[in-house]
């Protein structure tokens, strides 16, 4: 992928070891992160980690108790609001408007000329939002989001329930923003659009554990795969003996599991298996991360 | 011994959900049905358990008492703590007493939720509600278990969790049925069937589905048909249905995600072609 | 913005029947319908020289019945069950006016024409001495709280059920579709019963309401208007896909009973034109109900009217309702023949649903 370069990355948002405290509730804890222009940025963790309270914070919905949050290098305020587009979980259309009406209204609020409707939205120009399939309704909420052109994309979990190929033209459109040197912050729970990003973030109980390149998000974090033609057996036996065991395709995956002491497991058991150490996946990585955190968890977090 | 659906058709109006779709729940397996939103993955969950009724073809299931279901929305009554929900619906399949703690402390158990008993299913994170509420489908013991998106919106963590129980049901001996948005997870299961707008678009083994795609697809830098590629992770894939060696680009194993995009691409194109 | 309003609500239909309907009822309404003075009375002249006296008495009193024979028992009772609104008892010497006094506007009116008419006759008004309003709004008010739990509050229950999904899942278990609406119609009712019995109390606790007749008549009028109003709460819920638009059909429906029940403006006052729309709800007849019993004390029989209308009202709502939740409830129905253990069932299906 090519990038154009500019003069020098604007940071388009960053924290400053932000911390936000709900009651007892440490929602978000000393997390510094930033966006330039023209990366992708991943934003990883379980539900709960803290993931959307820090977005929120970032965008100025929410003030931090504790450090900063900077948009453009200023604290955020509604005049950069026109630099920013934001598209929630939700998506943030209107179901008894049209897609034309959609953009319109969106086009209106930031004061932007009379949109013309995408050529991959045309068909459904004159359709009622509520009635479109919700990859098209994404899409539409992509567009609306780029109107006007902002600096800072903030995405929220942008196709999850769509089919792999409207997936993988949602994710084209991210990249040729990106491209054209807009920032783009991205939460996700597909691992492999994770991959596609520039850097990822990983949270877990509300501080950023982990940052950089997948290879950093993994931390050295490793797996063990059984290969066995009895995967039942030796998913049961795994399981009963409290290890994270998974499945892949036929083989049973243990993450941080110990090769040789599960090989012991499984010989008492009658399971003939071939066992062998392998990189873990950050799925996996945030598995390991969650059983920890449950072992040693305090009231306050849930 | 299989359930299933065979040459199903429902409509809804002038509208097609279902067109001619068959697919067989063989016990102690996983199959999955994978599509996007719109293809008729939930049309066809929910007429195995009963809720939509085929304008044509036939079904196979057991009696009622002897489904689990888990819905797209829901699964649990938000209202009501966990202990709660597990004594409704055990009540309604007959369960109380000794007998329901025998089914549902084992499974609370594996799902990590003995400990939030009486906590509120709505106070609960999202993984851990589908948890209670495949935990709920699971109660009447079901030699047919039906699971509608069952890890769509959840955390990673919470997905493999879900994961396992769900392959421990089918280790147990359940039929299980399960509908997905994530490849990922359909590869790992014994059979899928991939939906689009209604039809079948790939059905069998996940090494047969791969297998079936015609031609072969590449790795490159950059695409000399930008209908026929898409991105996949950092690179850029691109099919070639004539199988002819491309100059440049490297040709890859494809993964079933490839196979689904490509068929996909396929069917748009084929679509236009036509007058 | 405005324009995007104006868009939304071109779109939904709900708001605009109501924007466009309110105005037009309440129009009707205070053009026909709010009068607050009577025209002419039910009169009854009891008693040796009743027919004399009845061409001597003004157009006001319009005459039903003439009982020469009769006594003042004879008139009192045909008050009580509300055949008439004044009857004049004449015996050796005095002539009494009896006055209805639970259908207070007719009383007002027919007291202020007698002081006007002559001092030969005594006044008395019965059941309502001091012809006092809260005597005559609290049993009708009884009604429009009941109303309001009954449709506003079953209706967002049930709703609330759909709109989380979890109705899909209750749909699948083995639960017969009457076990789940019994099910979600009783706590309402039990809870709806004792409202009743509460605000009951209460009024005539704080305002002196008495309560002259039969609690078991007053059980059962209330029992059948609560079955109207929970049918009618469990049938907005199937035609509403979420809370806000239950509220909003079952304001629909609460509005006119409000202006049109007689709670407020009598039904005799009523042009006719707009009073038949009366006939047709239900807190038109809770109201004869309750008014009858508790300061008049009508005997069951007088009542047959209210209560019957009442008794067809809860068999159409109710049966209609559950039809439509059952639908809702069994959308496929499939013969069972229960499952052995090797065989599975086969259903063929031909036809839709």
């Amino acid at each position: 992928m090519t990038r154009q370069s500019t003069a020098s990355p604007t940071l388009l948002t960053q924290s400053r070891a932000v911390s936000k405290r709900f009651g007892h509730f440490d929602a978000v804890v000393d997390v510094s992160m930033n966006v330039a222009g023209g990366e992708v940025v991943g934003l990883l963790g379980a539900n709960g980690a803290g993931k959307t309270t820090l977005i929120r914070i970032l965008l100025g919905l929410i003030g931090a108790s504790e450090g900063e949050a900077l948009l453009m290098g200023a604290p955020p305020s509604r005049e950069q609001r026109s630099s920013i587009g934001y598209v929630p979980q939700s998506l943030g259309l209107y179901d008894d408007l049209t897609v034309k009406e959609n953009l319109d209204f969106t086009a209106s609020a930031y004061s932007q000329a009379r949109p013309s409707v995408p050529a991959d939205l045309a068909d459904h120009a004159d359709t009622l939002v509520g009635d479109l399939a919700l990859g098209t309704q994404r899409r539409l909420a992509f567009a609306c989001a780029l109107l006007h052109r902002p600096a800072l994309l903030v995405l929220d979990e942008p196709t999850s329930g769509v089919d792999p190929l409207s997936r993988a033209r949602l994710w084209d459109t991210i990249h040729q923003q990106a491209d054209a040197g807009v920032g783009v912050l991205v939460t996700t729970h597909y691992m492999q659009e994770a991959q596609q990003c520039h850097r990822l973030l990983l949270m877990s109980g509300g501080r950023l554990v982990a940052q950089g390149s997948e290879h950093d998000v993994i931390g050295g974090t490793t797996a063990v795969e059984i290969s066995t033609d009895d995967w039942a057996a030796a998913f049961s036996v795994l399981e009963r003996a409290g290890e994270a065991v998974t499945l892949d395709g036929t083989d049973v995956r243990v993450a941080d599991g110990d090769a040789h002491r599960l090989q012991l497991v499984l010989e008492a058991a009658g399971v003939p298996a071939r066992i062998r150490s392998v990189p873990a996946t950050i799925e996996e990585r945030m598995t390991v991360l969650a059983r920890a955190e449950r072992v040693s968890s305090t009231p306050t977090r849930s | 011994m299989s359930y299933g659906v065979s040459d199903a058709w429902v409509r809804f109006g002038s509208q097609a959900a279902l067109r001619g779709v068959s697919v067989d729940v063989p016990t102690g397996q996983v199959t999955a049905v994978v599509g996007g939103d719109g293809a008729g993955k939930t049309t066809l969950l929910r007429s195995l358990v009963g809720r939509v009724g085929l304008d044509q073809g036939s079904v196979a299931v057991p009696a009622r008492e002897r489904i689990g279901y888990l819905p797209a929305t829901a699964g649990s009554w938000l209202d009501m703590s966990v202990q709660e929900n597990i004594d409704f619906v055990g009540g309604a399949y007959g369960l109380a007493g000794q007998a329901l703690a025998q089914r549902s402390d084992p499974l609370l158990e594996r799902a990590d939720l003995a400990g939030v008993r009486d906590r509120l299913s709505g106070q609960l994170s999202g993984g851990m509600r589908r948890k209670l509420g495949f935990c709920l489908a699971m109660l009447p013991d079901p030699e047919l278990l039906v699971l509608d998106e069952p890890s769509t919106g959840v955390d990673p963590v919470s997905r493999v969790d879900l994961w396992r129980l769900i392959s421990e049901a089918a280790a147990n001996g359940s039929a299980v049925l399960m509908s997905t948005t994530y490849l990922d997870e359909a590869e790992r299961c014994a059979s899928l069937l991939v939906l689009h707008d209604g039809r079948t678009l790939l059905s069998g083994t996940p090494h047969e589905v791969v297998s079936s795609l015609p031609g072969t697809i590449v790795s490159t830098a950059t695409l000399s048909r930008p209908d026929f590629g898409w991105r996949h992770g950092r690179e850029l894939r691109e099919w070639f249905p004539e199988g002819r060696q491309p100059t440049g680009g490297v040709a890859i194993t494809p993964g079933l995600e490839d196979v689904v995009i490509a068929s996909s691409l396929k069917l748009a194109l084929d679509g236009e072609e036509q007058p | 913005m405005i324009l995007k309003e104006f868009r939304e609500l071109r779109r939904d239909r709900r708001t605009l029947a109501m924007l466009i309907a309110m105005p037009l009822l309440l129009l009707v309404v205070f053009g026909y319908a709010a009068n607050f003075s009577v025209d002419t009375v039910r009169t009854a002249v009891v008693g040796p020289q009743a027919e004399q006296a009845t061409t001597q008495l003004p157009a006001f009193f319009d005459v039903t019945t003439v009982e020469p024979d009769g006594t003042r028992s004879t008139a009192e009772d045909l008050l009580q069950r509300g055949e008439i609104d004044v009857a004049f008892v004449s015996s050796t010497g005095s002539a009494v006016a009896l006055v209805d006094g639970s259908n207070l506007f007719a009383a007002q009116s027919i007291v202020s024409v007698l002081n006007r008419l002559s001092d030969q006759v005594t006044t008395e008004v019965l059941y309502n001495p001091e012809l006092k309003t809260s005597w005559v709004m609290i049993p009708a008010i009884i009604g429009l709280i009941l109303t309001f739990i009954g449709t506003i509050i079953t209706s967002i229950g049930l709703v609330r059920e759909r709109q989380t999904g979890t109705l899909e899942q209750l749909a699948v278990m083995p639960i017969k579709p009457s076990t789940v609406i019994f099910g979600k119609i009783a706590p309402y009712f039990l809870v709806a019963s004792i409202d009743m019995a509460l605000i009951t109390v209460l009024g005539m606790w704080l305002f002196s309401v008495p309560f002259n007749g039969n609690p078991l008549v007053f059980a059962l009028g209330g029992a059948l208007f609560l079955f109207v109003v929970l049918g009618l709460g469990v049938f907005i819920s199937t035609v509403s896909q979420n809370a806000g638009q239950a509220i909003q059909l079952a304001f629909f429906f609460l509005l006119p009973q409000i202006l049109l029940s007689g709670m407020i403006f009598p039904l005799d006052a009523m042009a006719a034109g707009v009073r038949w729309i009366a006939y047709f709800l239900p807190l038109t007849y809770f109201t004869m109900i309750s008014r009858g019993v508790m300061l008049r004390g009508a005997p069951l029989d007088s009542l047959w009217l209210p209560i019957g209308a009442l008794t067809v009202m809860a068999l159409l709502v109710f049966t209609g309702a559950v039809l439509r939740f059952r639908r809702d409830l069994a959308p496929t129905r499939r013969k069972r023949v229960s499952t052995t253990e090797e065989g599975t069932e086969t259903d063929t299906q031909a036809g839709s649903t």
